[in-house]
């Protein structure tokens, strides 16, 4: 598939800390390519090297193919980090800055991206006036800007109330149906679970894995079985053929049997069980939620 | 060069400080001229003798040609109020992290530290527009019968330009170094008002070496000397600080070029 963007061993220290270390992989076009990571994790760093705010120590990247440099840059639509706008302009002239750097949509297009993020009430008054969201919001305008083919949010939900982190994901979800390439980073699961094709999870610097959603999720199949007997149950199960581990959930008395991925057969289990002179009371086949394979790779 | 002159336009036309520079120098400029005009009134018009010896000894210093160089003199004494603006503008960049955002939008950081420059040039040719008027003002309305030698010393108007687009060089600099508004504003004016004052007069009164001319402002101060109704009081340092102006204004632009390869290799390495 064809990449937007490719890392090539991206590495950079701020002194004695690594903020990025030897980070390489491929967004492919059209992809929403969340970034996962705790606080620190060099998220931000990362977006910032492949946007030219910071240089990296060793490595390299490419945009559509190219090396990163201003003309490839104007096709990018970006809010990194915080939104950085003149304070003393309104939205309004602070767009026509963005659109006369980036070349990017025309005087009507200022008002369409207003428009999308809901400023259009707002837009001649001073930036310096807004609230948090709407400052996150103008930046979020600005960098659909005459309508880039790709975009880069950092953190885009920061400031928004509830109504609005929902509209941004609407709005995600709708840039992706159009064919935008979306690079999202983001320390909230649920956002990148709801919005992503394509997942990086990253720690301390370091990239523990990235990929297509489902492949990075379900590398492993879940059956979570209850019954009275907990302690037989998994002692039923230690030797039972394609269970790597087991793992008890104490609180509702269920155990969750961890098998190679397809390897999990419901009925096999139940009769397995039932053969045993167990009788179950609950039978589930799970999907791994990010969630768990975040803390999973997280915390080790 | 246009759009970034146009892109710098849109981020100064509704900066409030800009207006207020330009008020506050259409002020200052005709105002600390018309002081020192007072005062020459005041030696020359008196009815005993001094009065006519002293007109006759210093001519007009404010009639054509010589308002050019006098007035050129007491207004550059102000050059730190377009260099409070100058240093607003660039730490406003830090402060908004829009300096970041320009880049990220599409500029190169050569195109950044050029779209100073330009901003710079710009409070020059402002600051120097508010000179020339002042200077005509004075020129035209002064009671002398000679107009029409108007033209001697115009070198004087390409001199201001060149002065005051150094010393504002020095400011910016302060400030993109610094990116504190208020720490590079007090390292200024203290530099610009006591440091460099006490400096030049130490190492030209008591160390008795001519060095004092080397230091940052100084260079630039070099190219507009004592008007010359004021340096009759030490003609042979008058006469030598014309026949240095010419030296200075190729050390200065040697400065001035200098600060901005700075401004630019530094830039180009930092991380935004």
């Amino acid at each position: 598939m064809e990449s937007v963007l490719s890392l090539n061993a991206i590495s950079k220290s701020y002194g004695k800390i690594k903020a990025l270390n030897n980070v390489s992989y491929n967004v492919p076009k059209g992809s929403v390519f969340g970034i996962l990571g705790p606080n620190g994790s060099g998220k931000t760093t990362m977006l910032g090297i492949v946007l030219n705010a910071l240089q990296a120590d060793s490595g390299s990247f490419s945009w559509f193919g190219m090396p990163g440099s201003p003309a490839t840059r104007k096709r990018i639509g970006s809010l990194l980090e915080t939104p950085n706008f003149y304070h003393y302009l309104s939205a309004v002239d602070n767009l026509k800055i963005t659109q006369a750097i980036s070349q990017r949509g025309n005087e009507e297009d200022i008002h369409k991206a207003l428009e999308i993020v809901k400023l259009t009430e707002r837009k001649n008054t001073r930036f310096s006036t807004y609230s948090l969201g709407m400052k996150q919001r103008l930046a979020i305008g600005a960098a659909l800007l005459g309508n880039p083919e790709v975009i880069v949010f950092d953190e885009p939900t920061n400031g928004l109330d509830p109504v609005g982190i929902l509209e941004i994901r609407e709005l995600i979800k709708e840039l992706a149906q159009q064919g935008k390439t979306i690079i999202m980073a983001s320390h909230l699961l649920d956002e990148v679970e709801k919005v992503c094709t394509h997942v990086a999870i990253m720690k301390r610097g370091t990239l523990l894995t990235a990929g297509a959603v489902d492949e990075v999720l379900s590398n492993e199949d879940i059956v979570e079985i209850g019954a009275a007997n907990m302690d037989k149950m998994v002692e039923i199960f230690t030797n039972y053929t394609g269970v790597t581990h087991i793992k008890k959930q104490e609180s509702n008395n269920t155990i969750q049997l961890f098998l190679k991925l397809g390897e999990a057969n419901l009925e096999a289990v139940n009769k397995h069980c039932f053969d045993n002179g167990i009788v179950l009371n609950h039978l589930v086949l799970k999907k791994k939620s990010l969630e768990t394979k975040f803390f999973e790779l997280t915390n080790n | 060069m246009l759009a970034l002159i146009k892109i710098e336009w849109l981020k100064i036309k509704k900066y409030p400080a800009f207006w207020w520079m330009l008020g506050i120098v259409a002020l200052t400029y005709p105002g600390i001229n018309l002081m020192f005009y007072r005062i020459f009134l005041q030696i020359t018009t008196r009815k005993d003798m001094t009065g006519a010896v002293a007109k006759s000894l210093l001519g007009n210093p404010f009639a054509f040609p010589e308002t050019w160089h006098s007035v050129g003199y007491f207004s550059s004494f102000f050059v730190m109020i377009p260099a409070i603006l100058v240093i607003m503008i660039i730490t406003n960049e830090y402060q908004y992290k829009t300096h970041r955002q320009n880049v990220i939008d599409g500029w190169s950081k050569e195109q950044f530290i050029t779209s100073k420059i330009l901003d710079v040039a710009i409070i020059t040719i402002v600051a120097s527009i508010m000179y020339l008027l002042t200077a005509a003002g004075y020129g035209f309305t002064v009671q002398d019968d000679n107009k029409a030698n108007w033209m001697e010393e115009i070198k004087y108007i390409p001199l201001f330009l060149l002065q005051t687009f150094a010393q504002l060089t020095i400011a910016f600099l302060l400030g993109f170094l610094i990116k504190k508004a208020f720490i590079a504003l007090g390292i200024f004016i203290f530099y610009f008002l006591i440091i460099e004052n006490i400096a030049t007069g130490l190492l030209k009164n008591v160390v008795k070496t001519s060095v004092g001319r080397f230091l940052p402002l100084e260079i630039s101060d070099k190219l507009i000397p004592v008007p010359k109704f004021l340096g009759k009081i030490d003609e042979a340092s008058y006469k030598q600080n014309l026949a240095e102006v010419n030296e200075h204004i190729v050390y200065t632009i040697l400065l001035t070029a200098g600060i901005w390869w700075l401004c630019y290799f530094v830039y180009r390495k930092r991380d935004l």
